[in-house]
């Protein structure tokens, strides 16, 4: 038995014909499945019938307010299809199971105690079909003292601990969250990590797997340089305002342009090319002042005199935009960025010229860009995107190609959909 | 003097790799940061993964003064002539990987590396775009060494386009792509990131790039040439905020743009994060509808302030958080941040401590169940803590065999094992400065 309407095995995507069915109401277990669905899996979304809660979180396109118009639901749900099934239902579940007969993955969200009001069992969703993967993504794990807590992006990152390092030199001033929805798309990097693991193990063994990924887990190994810190010189590392975290403070590294814009730039005092390549960048403006001294050719001088080289080079990147500084420091071999707004993100000649941003096709507003595919394989092809789909866009051509468990007619129970 | 010897004994190459990735081999010339955690996950988990190292331009992580049993440096502040195998940080990204070197600077260095390749079905590489090319090393010369090769190319802007060339490092593609702009309080320069996010979230992306790759051969036996850019990744995480810009076209260029700890959407109140007891210590707490709103009340003793009309339903609370806020913090203001936790969590809010990374490893129940970190033995640094691949599968579990190589502690069983020198063979590339 195979679904009708997905995209054809031979497509030479990397992941065509691998089916996956996706239950998942928060960003973590939809960005795996979209990440998925854009190298050639097809991924069925099974919404009940209110919709994924994404769907109700805004923005909204045209500032509407209806699940087919959140912003948030079409970012994260690119190249799926979605059929209503009730699956806090009986024959909902059944249905499920039906569609989990012919899947390779399932991935969820539903949190321990939203599994046990379910009723839903890991060991006996597995017992349908022995190659089926089941990829579980929730705040802390299927197991553990916290496994029952409730959490979110903000308490997510607060308790793994990325966002101690985050925020102001002025710690009055809580840390502060990095933006997007970083928590979440920390579990959904390692979720499609150990989710594509588990389909290459499969392809020795036959045999699916249960993945079990827990946010605060993911989250707890990704600050960097702070474990290490505590694990060697055990040291805490301290938030500086957009700039590593550190055992003591460090010169600033942002500094504002003509143009009120920002750029990103570290003085390795201590380097000698990187120093020489500064200086008689700043000379070349003639805005050096004292620098040229020969007593600067010596790191521990620049050391100690770092406060001063702070003020010359505030006062030299003030003098030019930031666009300006980043083409000519690049070219100078040094790196440098400009702290990009989205807004810019879609002027920048590098990534156009790459092709990246891709405009995708809406029913009810014009075609509007997107990010493209963040994997180029030379031999593989990439799928084009496609928008998210409306609820239950796709329930009949879905559900009317699975053999069903339940009862003749159940399906027509779950409601919401085209049945 | 510690006993070394069942150190030594337990760190022989050689021995059989278990795991989905056991039986793949590969010439990795990754460093830094990105390029190495992207291929540890590989060596994790079975594939034997051989790093390949330079003498005289030594890695990054092996050199950042984050030393055991020594006062703590910046890792700016490097020692001189320190000594390579000591560096945590290399320990921490190098661990279940061979290491050899190879003086790339030499024919009979480039010729060996080749010899190396037509052995391992993967290489991969994070130098700066053009370096591989310097030394013959395109696709179409590796598709020659190992038909079906897997050429995973790490860089900050991809291979392709006007910058391909620039120099990044992961402050630099996260102002690059977005990460950095999006983060902060309204109306003052960015707080951005106080780590490389995008060192870490751009090797996960790699990892999976590859794994894709080896899904893929496994099917149809055909390699490919990967190129991920980091910045591209990086605008991959800023999220729906694009879209409003893109579809509704709102600019992000305004003054009450980024949000700080608040969010935009949906409309979460409160949702901050809130002084604690004791110094520069914190708890978030993050409430998105009215049953955590009462939870949430309840937990504080149903206080006068609560019945306020401006806090009585969910929007109203949104559209006075200010008021809202002073109120929670005098709450949490003088209780224990891990109290505070516990009496919100067991209520039905969602709160957590903002823990740093004593907190994580020294008292946190759930990563000490959960076993996110292990230890293992090193010969120079002795027994050390890893950050473990967070996934838990039923079926398979990562074969953390061996902390990090020593600098070229495998060379004589690559070359002569693998390679096939003999020992006199073998002899002369170490005289001659090829190793």
């Amino acid at each position: 038995m195979t679904w009708a309407g997905g995209p054809d095995v031979g497509d030479g995507l990397v992941l065509a014909g691998v089916r996956v069915v996706e239950l998942a109401g928060d960003p973590a277990g939809e960005m795996v499945g979209k990440l998925l669905a854009e190298m050639g899996a097809d991924v069925v979304k099974v919404e009940p019938p209110e919709g994924s809660a994404t769907r109700r979180i805004g923005p909204f396109a045209g500032y509407g307010v209806d699940g087919d118009h959140s912003l948030t639901f079409w970012y994260y749900n690119t190249n799926k299809r979605s059929a209503v099934v009730d699956y806090r239902t009986l024959d909902g579940q059944a249905t499920l199971q039906g569609l989990l007969e012919d899947a390779d993955v399932l991935i969820t969200t539903l949190r321990p105690p939203e599994l046990r009001a379910l009723a839903i069992d890991f060991d006996e969703l597995r017992a349908v079909s022995e190659r089926l993967i089941v990829l579980s993504i929730t705040p802390f794990g299927l197991d553990g003292p916290w496994a029952d807590w409730l959490s979110s992006d903000l308490v997510g990152l607060a308790l793994g601990s990325p966002l101690n390092s985050c925020g102001y030199d002025d710690h009055s001033i809580p840390p502060i969250r990095p933006g997007g929805d970083q928590g979440y798309q920390s579990a959904a990097s390692f979720a499609l990590i150990g989710l594509l693991l588990a389909l290459v193990e499969r392809q020795h063994t036959g045999r699916g797997q249960l993945v079990d990924v827990g946010m605060h887990d993911c989250l707890a190994v990704n600050a960097e340089l702070a474990n290490p810190y505590w694990f060697y010189p055990k040291v805490v590392v301290q938030r500086q305002t957009c700039r590593h975290a550190q055992p003591t403070p460090t010169q600033p590294a942002i500094f504002q342009c003509a143009d009120g814009r920002w750029v990103y730039f570290v003085i390795f005092v201590a380097e000698q090319k990187a120093w020489r390549s500064l200086l008689e960048w700043i000379d070349s403006k003639g805005l050096a002042v004292d620098l040229t001294g020969e007593e600067y050719d010596d790191p521990a001088y620049r050391q100690a005199h770092f406060d001063h080289i702070q003020e010359i080079v505030e006062v030299f990147f003030m003098l030019q935009t930031a666009d300006e500084a980043y083409h000519e420091g690049q070219a100078r071999g040094l790196a440098i960025g400009p702290i990009t707004s989205p807004d810019e993100l879609l002027e920048d000649e590098h990534l156009a010229a790459r092709d990246f941003f891709v405009a995708v096709e809406h029913d009810d507003v014009p075609p509007a860009l997107y990010p493209g595919v963040p994997f180029r394989f030379s031999a593989h092809g990439v799928a084009s995107l496609r928008r998210a789909p409306k609820l239950g866009e796709h329930t009949t051509e879905i559900l009317d190609c699975i053999p069903l468990a339940a009862p003749a007619g159940s399906a027509a129970s779950t409601g919401g959909g085209a049945r | 003097m510690r006993n070394l010897s069942d150190t030594v004994a337990s760190r022989s190459p050689g021995r059989p790799r278990r795991g989905p990735l056991a039986g793949v081999r590969v010439a990795d010339f990754c460093w830094m940061g990105v390029g190495s955690v992207a291929t540890r996950l590989l060596a994790d988990f079975g594939a034997e993964v051989i790093k390949i190292e330079d003498r005289v331009r030594i890695d990054t992580p092996r050199r950042l003064p984050i030393y055991k049993g020594e006062p703590a440096r910046n890792f700016g502040e490097e020692a001189i002539d320190a000594d390579p195998n000591r560096g945590g940080l290399f320990n921490n990204y190098c661990r279940n990987k061979l290491g050899v070197t190879i003086n790339m600077r030499t024919p009979r260095g480039r010729d060996l590396a080749e010899r190396l390749i037509a052995e391992c079905s993967v290489v991969s590489e994070n130098f700066a775009p053009g370096v591989m090319e310097r030394w013959g090393l395109t696709y179409e010369r590796l598709e020659q060494l190992s038909p079906g090769v897997i050429y995973a190319r790490m860089s900050g802007y991809g291979h392709s386009g006007p910058h391909a060339e620039y120099r990044s490092y992961g402050p630099v593609v996260q102002a690059m792509s977005g990460l950095s702009y999006i983060s902060g309080l309204p109306g003052r320069e960015p707080s951005g990131w106080g780590l490389s996010y995008m060192d870490n979230q751009a090797a996960y992306y790699n990892s999976a790039a590859l794994l894709l790759a080896l899904f893929r051969r496994n099917l149809t036996g055909q390699g490919t040439e990967i190129d991920v850019s980091a910045i591209e990744a990086g605008v991959n995480l800023v999220g729906p905020v694009l879209l409003d810009v893109t579809v509704n076209g709102r600019s992000t260029h305004r003054p009450d743009y980024p949000t700080g700890n608040r969010l935009e959407w949906p409309n979460a109140a409160p949702h901050g994060v809130y002084p604690a007891r004791g110094d520069d210590r914190w708890v978030a707490i993050a409430v998105f509808d009215d049953a955590q709103w009462s939870a949430l009340v309840d937990a504080l003793g149903r206080p006068e302030w609560a019945r306020d009309t401006r806090f009585a339903t969910q929007d109203s609370r949104f559209a006075h958080q200010d008021a809202l806020d002073v109120h929670v913090a005098a709450w949490t203001r003088d209780r224990d941040r891990y109290a505070v936790m516990e009496l919100l969590q067991q209520s039905g809010v969602p709160a957590g401590v903002v823990q740093n990374a004593e907190d994580l490893n020294e008292r946190d129940p759930q990563v000490a169940h959960r076993g996110v970190f292990f230890e293992l033995d090193h010969p120079v640094i002795g027994p050390a803590k890893f950050e473990g691949t967070p996934v838990q599968l039923s079926d398979t579990t990562a074969d953390n065999w061996r902390s990090a190589p020593l600098l070229g502690e495998d060379n004589a069983y690559v070359f002569k094992q693998i390679v096939g020198f003999s020992d006199d063979e073998y002899g002369d590339l170490e005289a001659e400065g090829v190793i």
